[in-house]
């Protein structure tokens, strides 16, 4: 698995992509598009937002995401951290 | 402004090539990648597409007048938004740069794509602009060139790479 921004995040990185990768492949691409692994996301993402902000990158992607955002203005934000 | 542009075949499945995407880096292949985070993950409940948004860092040196100009940097960072349609078989990513922005724009799109005519096998196809800032216009030429040539230079590295995890993804089943 690849590494993380921030190395203390390295460990859930690891947890969540193992359990996105059986998911996608085991469910998401046979038609089962029920979100898992939320939990392990929302400590990961915690985790790697922490790391961006110290690093100050927070900032450059509040500017790159008003060109192209991640969600459009159509879709719900339910849930958006 | 400076375009690049480049197309593959890979003899596997775009299931294969979808799920093997996730799992790129690290590769020998690619070294200058150092870290990749999932910063978004969404599935569209009406469409069933897969939006992710991700943040890449990389290590690369750059050399001379460059490297003074951007203040001796040698991390850089990216981001990159991908969706994934799995009823029509289309995984499609966009990346920006989030570093030196203001000096040089290099905004890339990628596509895979199920083979209409063999569907064993994925298009892959690339599209790179790179463009520098006013502020360096003078230098333009030159350090759009440079770019050109190091995005050309990681884009094969990239592709030889992904055929190697594709394999081993392969072995693995």
């Amino acid at each position: 698995m690849s590494q993380s921004i921030g190395s203390q995040c390295n460990e859930l990185k690891k947890e969540y992509d193992e359990c996105f990768n059986k998911w996608y492949s085991e469910k998401f691409l046979k038609g089962d598009i029920r979100p898992e692994c939320e939990e392990l996301f929302k400590k990961y993402k915690d985790c790697v937002m922490n790391a961006v902000k110290q690093k100050q990158i927070d900032k450059l992607l509040v500017e790159a995401r008003k060109d192209d955002p991640f969600t459009s203005s159509n879709s719900e934000n339910k849930g958006k951290s | 402004m400076k375009l690049f542009e480049a197309t593959h075949t890979f003899f596997y499945n775009w299931s294969q090539v979808s799920a093997a995407n996730w799992r790129k880096y690290p590769n020998d292949n690619c070294p200058h990648v150092v870290a990749i985070d999932v910063l978004d993950r969404k599935v569209d409940p009406e469409t069933g597409v897969l939006r992710t948004e991700r943040l890449i860092t990389c290590h690369q040196t750059i050399p001379g007048m460059l490297n003074r100009l951007c203040g001796g940097c040698t991390i850089s960072y990216s981001r990159e938004v991908s969706e994934i349609d799995p009823q029509n078989k289309v995984l499609k990513m966009t990346s920006c740069n989030l570093s030196m922005n203001h000096l040089i724009n290099v905004t890339e799109t990628v596509t895979y794509t199920e083979d209409p005519t063999n569907p064993s096998r994925t298009l892959f196809k690339q599209e790179a602009r790179i463009k520098c800032g006013e502020s360096i216009s003078r230098f333009a030429g030159y350090i759009e060139n440079f770019f050109i040539q190091r995005f050309r230079d990681n884009a094969a590295q990239g592709r030889q790479g992904f055929e190697n995890v594709l394999m081993g993804q392969h072995d693995k089943l």
